[in-house]
């Protein structure tokens, strides 16, 4: 795991800590403010990506039909993936908020400490493989990470694997 | 053939490098650096920063406008009446410095993005910033839902909130701002809601920019199309709503079927891919059927972040999710996108939840919903209280509608333009179309054909862009493609209809334009940005509450018993449904016409009438404000006239006391029957 990806895994759950650690701070302060909302726009969803990319990945995108360019194409994965982090965390948001409300246990703190232990929990999953046939060695593509790791590559063709993104 | 790509051929249409046509996404080092690799020269950065001068003039210009525009004295033309005239030359100097920063292929998409950015903080904050309180009855209407979830603590049921129940059934969104709300520390919703407009309308750009780029790599066509869309979104649903949420979550759920459910690239079978994934993103070892395990898997778990996205959808809004599913079902109709997990997955979430947490609701208003399937008429006429009048309310109202004509003019127009663009873009058209069927569902109380043009519009509005834009022609191998269809076509000797849809793509020379043409896009977008203006803000001094009106109606629910019953002409007035779960509301004009002109003619002795039936120690309130006023007259129901005689019968009226009274209004109090 490079530091690149250990920042990225862990900057989730520390958002969601430090938005914790913010209500400390006097009501309606922007900070305070500032600190939960980037957290409850960003983090759960963020996470949630991180854990599921690599999977999501199996399945292709489609592309516009003009000529492929590696550059435009990254974007717009890249684009996919700040989308499902945002749109996630909102609906990660409104959904435990509904379920809290409907069981007459709704407060904020529940909400947001229920989000931060969940991305924390999430920052220490490996991330979700694609899973390649047993027997078959995929075919990786530049620039992606082999589907299967190492093993697979020198075509020892592991039937399953769940581990780590390192 | 899943997975195909098209081979990297010379492609037939590559202009040269100055051909105005160039459309394919500039590479970074087209922008930074010149051919020799070498790091930008000065000035050749310098040049590169050129946007900027357009745009941060454009900012400051609106700076200074909103320095110096005086809102404490509205007319009937809104804010426009009111805006200081640099806000004018501000919005026409970020269209041109758009226009042209646009349309330069080397420049880079950060600068089409923050002149978008740009439009949308002058579009969407200059309210925020002008009026002290925040906009819309509606908002402050959710903001007392959000205050019933944290005063109750749970859902309720129509035993206990009558027609307020409704929002209880479809809680998502307000118990995350009641969460939110808690979290932030603030008394209340009303003090981040006026900021609610920008926040949701940027929350909009992300799935709005990833549908566009799974289209084309044209950034002119891209941004344009945004560009358009923010200005025709008029329609006014990005204030504090559930509406506003649940929009973006419905673009994110296409966006997401749009691009990873397509038949070219899910593995199922469709047609051979003229144009196949984008070629970056993940293994396509497993596409192939040697990795079906990984894709199978890789569905599952786009299933499941599918699902989480319609669940919030389906909690938050009722509409929403019915336009997710008739545009999933004419997308799942096509070749392209026939997947059917996406729509059997939302329409199974939609029915439990209709068949369970929201069935009170569904099930009082079904008679309802019933009968008003099928009833075109009735579902687009606007009604009683909804008919604008006065000079400013029409001219404003004949602003919104010219716009959204004129939007949906030049879509049809690029849809008839752009014949590949058709075909490459086929779900788009979708998009703007399948909502049109929803006129027949419903009326959703007098608003469907303002919903139904909110969700045609990010399909609409792609094909609006491509009409400004020069003719996309067609690649070689969709040229091949058609080429082989037409010669196949032409063996048979079958009718003229499936020839229709094979002609070769290849656009005809086009002939020499005209000078004046270059400008008519340009002008086409500065006309639509500047009557996004009147359209959205034209109405304003129905939509703002200034501070002596929540001043003198707060200090009612200060005081007013459980039980009190107010009643005013119109719920157009802040805190309109303030602990709606303790005190009843009667307005007049809601009520039967008859009864209305009853009113008129003895205001006093009637509404005296109306309100005796209220036990003590609860009391009957008396409200007219001037936000009911304005709402009243610009809506065409009694004029300012007729509601100062409201008002002055119940001042003379010895039934009633005068609480409270400032220059936004009156409150009176009903005397106890003796």
């Amino acid at each position: 795991m490079t530091p690149q990806d250990l920042v990225i895994r862990m900057l989730p759950p520390f958002g969601g800590w430090l938005a914790l650690a913010s209500l400390a701070l006097p009501d309606g302060s922007p900070l305070r403010g500032a600190a939960v909302a980037a957290f409850l726009a960003v983090g759960p969803g963020a996470a949630l990506v991180r854990v599921c990319g690599p999977a999501l990945r199996a399945r292709g995108a489609e592309g516009p039909a003009e000529r492929r360019d590696a550059d435009f194409a990254h974007h717009s994965d890249l684009l996919e993936r700040i989308m499902l982090a945002v749109l996630l965390s909102v609906s990660a948001a409104i959904l435990l908020s509904t379920v809290l409300i409907a069981a007459h246990a709704l407060s904020g703190d529940r909400v947001l400490l229920t989000l931060t232990l969940l991305t924390t929990l999430a920052a220490f999953c490996p991330a979700l493989r694609a899973r390649p046939a047993p027997g078959t060695t995929p075919r990786p593509t530049p620039g992606t990470t082999p589907p299967a790791a190492s093993g697979a590559a020198s075509g020892a063709a592991p039937p399953t694997r769940k581990g780590s993104t390192s | 053939m899943p997975g195909q790509q098209v081979p990297d051929t010379p492609r037939a249409d590559e202009p040269p490098a100055h051909d105005s046509r160039t459309r394919e996404e500039p590479t970074p080092h087209t922008t930074r650096e010149p051919a020799t690799g070498a790091p930008a020269t000065r000035p050749a950065r310098a040049l590169a920063a050129w946007p900027a001068v357009p745009l941060l003039a454009a900012l400051a210009l609106w700076g200074y406008a909103v320095r110096h525009t005086d809102v404490s004295a509205l007319d009937d033309y809104g804010l426009v009446g009111a805006l200081h005239p640099t806000f004018w030359v501000g919005l026409a100097v970020l269209t041109a410095g758009f226009w042209f920063t646009v349309r330069d292929p080397r420049r880079r998409s950060r600068w089409p993005l923050a002149h978008v950015l740009g439009l949308l903080v002058m579009e969407r904050a200059t309210q925020a910033l002008l009026y002290p309180t925040p906009l819309y009855a509606w908002a402050w209407k959710h903001d007392a839902v959000v205050d019933h979830l944290l005063t109750s603590g749970g859902l309720q049921d129509a035993d206990r909130l009558g027609d307020m129940a409704v929002y209880d059934q479809w809680p998502g969104f307000f118990a995350a701002q009641a969460a939110l709300v808690r979290l932030l520390g603030v008394d209340n919703a009303a003090m981040y809601m006026a900021w609610w407009p920008l926040v949701s309308s940027v929350l909009l750009l992300l799935p709005l920019l990833l549908i566009y780029r799974t289209f084309t790599t044209d950034r002119r066509l891209i941004w344009t199309a945004v560009w358009l869309f923010c200005v025709a979104n008029w329609v006014g649903q990005d204030y504090f709503s559930p509406q506003s949420v649940a929009f973006a979550l419905h673009l994110g759920v296409l966006a997401v079927v749009l691009r990873r459910y397509s038949s070219r690239t899910s593995g199922s079978s469709g047609p051979s891919g003229s144009s196949a994934s984008s070629g970056s993103d993940g293994p396509k070892g497993l596409d192939g059927p040697d990795g079906r395990g990984g894709v199978r898997q890789g569905q599952a778990v786009w299933a499941v972040l599918l699902s989480l996205l319609v669940v919030a959808v389906v909690v938050s809004h009722q509409l929403t999710p019915g336009m997710l599913v008739v545009t999933l079902l004419a997308l799942a109709l096509t070749r392209r996108h026939r997947d059917w997990l996406p729509l059997v997955t939302t329409v199974v979430i939609f029915l439990a939840w209709c068949l369970t947490a929201a069935l009170p609701f569904l099930s009082a208003a079904m008679p309802d919903m019933i009968r008003s399937v099928g009833d075109v008429g009735a579902n687009v006429e606007t009604g009683y209280g909804t008919t604008p009048t006065g000079a400013g309310a029409v001219a404003m109202s004949w602003a919104a509608r010219l716009l959204s004509g004129s939007v949906l003019l030049l879509a049809l127009a690029g849809v008839l333009r752009q014949r590949v663009l058709r075909r490459r873009a086929f779900p788009l058209l979708l998009l703007a179309a399948a909502p049109l069927p929803m006129f027949v569902a419903s009326s959703y109380g007098s608003e469907m054909i303002f919903r139904v043009l909110m969700f045609m519009l990010p399909g609409a509005a792609f094909f609006a862009a491509a009409a400004l834009l020069p003719r996309v022609r067609a690649s070689a191998a969709e040229a091949a493609d058609a080429a082989d269809a037409a010669a196949r076509n032409a063996e048979r000797p079958s009718g003229p209809s499936r020839r229709r849809f094979a002609l070769p793509s290849f656009s005809p020379p086009s002939p020499p334009r005209l000078r004046y043409g270059a400008w008519l896009a340009p002008l086409v977008l500065l006309a639509g940005t500047l009557a996004f203006v009147p359209s959205y803000s034209g109405k304003d001094r129905i939509n703002y509450f200034p501070p002596r009106e929540v001043a003198l109606v707060q200090r009612l629910f200060d005081q007013a018993p459980d039980g009190s019953l107010v009643v005013a002409a119109n719920r157009n007035y802040p805190l309109a449904y303030e602990q709606y779960w303790r005190v009843d509301h009667y307005w007049f004009l809601d009520d039967d016409r008859r009864h209305v002109d009853e009113i008129v003619r003895d205001p006093a002795g009637v509404l005296a009438r109306d309100m005796a039936a209220v036990d003590a120690p609860a009391r009957a309130y008396f409200l007219l404000t001037q936000g009911q006023t304005a709402n009243s007259e610009m809506n065409g129901q009694l004029n300012e006239a007729q509601l100062r005689h409201v008002r002055e019968s119940v001042a003379g009226s010895p039934r009633f006391e005068r609480v409270a009274e400032n220059s936004a209004g009156v409150l009176y109090v009903l005397k106890p029957a003796s």
